[in-house]
């Protein structure tokens, strides 16, 4: 299976629209539609640029539910919105996940809301309420004990950041990856999705062998930002082809 | 009833809704490894006996509290007294929680230590305390900042740092303190993430804060010593909020002491679409979650972060430390406001009356005890935190107040390349 990414609004709107529709009709499983934020700590250069851009030609909130809607009614491929906590946070945590839900998306990544803050802002019991598949984000650090607290909080399936360090394309994948995914296995029963470096047909089988979904995020992004206008659908599509 | 001086340090990190730790998994165990050792080193009497002598030794404490007679008596109202940790070694209050971090970061056996810095300063005591313990060290800031605070940057490399000009966004400290968590998210278990504010997931505000109350346990002996009472009022300018909650911990369970936090007003309390032209959180801002904690933030009502302007780098930021914000919610602590023209007439006149040259983020707080002042009755008092020393700006402040002449020199100067 293969999960890939698009940040809503970049370059803009209409081909965030005709990209997703574009991954759908080439065979993706899963589809991350990135709402951009200003400050995403966890995502490298390449997507942050694209957040940035996307931003100042002025992508609002609203804009991305309602790419989510015109994309649901038109394609069975689950969708999920990958964002930072600030911008659920700015429209009330109910509010945000009721929203998404009328939009029909399946599930949410927002890596800067982990479950220690559930007290104060209740926002895996609002997917729940909403079902909305929260999904958990886990690193090669994450101890056993958090392992077992987050096994218990999973949704859908869980994504495993492959290395130390932000999103971004790498050369190599770790070679110590096959212990970790099996340390993660003990706890967690969910399909494991592999991401952050993962940007080649190579890259996808080795993350394949030990993980159920790959992730590539930062390759599509820059696939486009090397392809001139017009021309970003179908380089894209070429290059998916390749893969699955 | 409760102490809210300890409430302020409790090792929840949570001050009501503000606070906590909104960090990506991949951050967590570096969180909870600075938690175990903070509060294990805070606890160990060797620990608390090298950073005292670190003070003493190293930095100069403690720093004076200077009665401002012609202050007074030019303003005609309360008695006025600076408090000077510009006399601190490296020029500022932001060697108090460098000294701090860097033990506990040696504790934990960290061999790297990077940084953000604004105007520069808690760069340079960084890049100090770094040299004093032989670690590496990397800087990040904002390529605005890093142009216009030159100086701290040559001094920054004189020390042996790393100083690294950040070309993203806004090019402003919020860039920095992003980027440096992308080297911490890259490498958590070698590096050190030295946070020069009592910003940042926790434990980082409770730490700086524990760090920096020093400032205002050293206020209330010294007021005892001198006036023979506690202050009536004590003002501080508040970027992140680092000085401010240094000198302000310490008086938080004296009700009679009022504690005022002072933003940066820059050009005034306006704003355009993104950009702020002002630092004034409290003034236009809402909560908000960003850099890894809840507080105020300058932000649009979808949640994006706008820039924000000061006149002084190390007001220059969007965000504030969540003690402050809670303080503030609970009627605490004031915050208002001195604009970019105040500050500057401020600057001017401490320096005339009282021989002291202040930050620029420090005559945010002058400014306002000079509205303050004249309104207080002769027999009470306030104290100014001057948090640090102005020389830094020289290229602003002759930028402003002698621009032909500095000009001129500058000219003559390349002259002789």
């Amino acid at each position: 299976m293969l999960m890939t990414h698009i940040v809503a609004g970049y370059p803009d709107i209409e081909t965030s629209e005709e990209l997703v529709q574009m991954m759908a009709d080439t065979g993706v499983t899963y589809i991350e539609i990135q709402i951009p934020f200003s400050d995403p700590i966890a995502d490298g250069p390449t997507i942050m640029q694209a957040n940035q851009t996307s931003l100042r030609n002025g992508t609002t909130t609203k804009d991305c539910f309602q790419l989510m809607s015109r994309l649901t009614k038109k394609i069975k491929t689950p969708l999920l919105f990958m964002t930072y906590f600030n911008i659920v946070h700015a429209q009330g945590v109910e509010n945000f996940c009721c929203r998404v839900h009328e939009a029909g998306a399946w599930g949410l990544i927002v890596p800067d809301i982990p479950f220690d803050e559930e007290a104060e802002e209740h926002f895996l019991r609002n997917c729940k309420k909403y079902n909305l598949h929260a999904i958990q984000v886990i690193s090669p650090l994450t101890t056993d004990e958090r392992l077992k607290k987050i096994a218990k909080v999973a949704s859908g399936f869980v994504y495993c950041v492959s290395r130390l360090g932000t999103t971004g394309e790498r050369k190599a994948l770790d070679p110590a990856l096959g212990s970790y995914l099996t340390r993660v296995r003990k706890y967690i029963k969910l399909p494991l999705a592999l991401g952050f470096g993962i940007s080649s047909r190579a890259h996808v089988e080795a993350a394949l062998t030990h993980a159920d979904i790959a992730v590539m995020g930062s390759k599509v992004i820059n696939l486009m930002n090397e392809t001139s206008k017009g021309k970003q659908i179908e380089t894209v599509q070429k290059f998916l082809k390749t893969i699955l | 009833m409760s102490s809210l001086k300890s409430f302020i340090l409790n090792p929840t990190g949570h001050f009501d809704t503000f606070g906590g730790r909104y960090v990506p998994e991949l951050l967590i165990p570096f969180c909870d490894d600075l938690h175990r050792a903070f509060f294990d080193c805070i606890r160990d009497k060797k620990f608390l006996r090298e950073l005292e002598h670190l003070r003493e030794t190293f930095s100069g404490r403690p720093t004076p509290l200077t009665f401002c007679e012609n202050l007074t008596k030019h303003l005609g109202g309360s008695q006025i007294f600076v408090k000077n940790e510009g006399l601190n070694h490296t020029g500022a209050h932001k060697i108090n929680h460098c000294i701090g971090q860097v033990l506990v970061a040696r504790k934990m056996g960290k061999k790297r230590i990077i940084a953000e810095t604004g105007a520069g300063q808690h760069g340079l005591a960084t890049a100090t305390v770094c040299a004093k313990f032989g670690l590496e060290c990397v800087i990040y800031m904002g390529r605005k900042d890093y142009d216009r605070q030159r100086p701290n940057v040559f001094w920054m490399e004189r020390l042996g740092a790393t100083v690294v000009p950040v070309e993203e966004g806004d090019k402003s400290l919020r860039d920095a303190i992003n980027v440096a968590l992308r080297d911490l998210i890259s490498d958590p278990v070698d590096t050190y993430y030295l946070l020069g504010t009592v910003c940042g997931p926790h434990p980082y505000p409770v730490m700086n804060t524990y760090f920096q109350s020093v400032i205002g346990r050293e206020v209330r002996s010294q007021m005892e010593a001198q006036a023979k009472t506690l202050p009536d009022c004590i003002i501080a300018s508040c970027g992140g909020g680092s000085n401010a909650m240094g000198i302000f911990h310490d008086f938080l369970d004296d009700k009679n002491v009022s504690l005022v936090a002072v933003e940066a007003g820059g050009k005034g309390i306006t704003e355009k679409k993104n950009q702020c032209d002002h630092a004034s959180r409290f003034e236009t801002g809402s909560v908000g979650v960003a850099e890894g904690f809840k507080s105020f933030f300058l932000q649009n009502p979808d949640g994006q972060i706008k820039n924000s302007h000061s006149i002084s780098a190390g007001l220059d930021y969007s965000g504030v430390g969540p003690q402050i914000a809670y303080l503030k919610s609970i009627g605490r602590i004031e915050t208002t406001f001195a604009l970019d023209t105040e500050v500057l007439e401020a600057y001017e006149l401490l320096a005339q009356k009282e021989g002291i040259l202040a930050a620029l983020e420090s005559a945010h707080a002058v400014a306002e005890a000079i509205k303050r002042a004249k309104k207080m009755k002769k027999h009470q008092s306030l104290v100014i935190h001057c948090s640090g020393r102005g020389e830094k700006d020289l290229f602003i402040t002759a930028g402003k107040l002698d621009s032909e002449n500095f000009k001129k020199f500058l000219k003559e100067q390349s002259k002789h390349e």
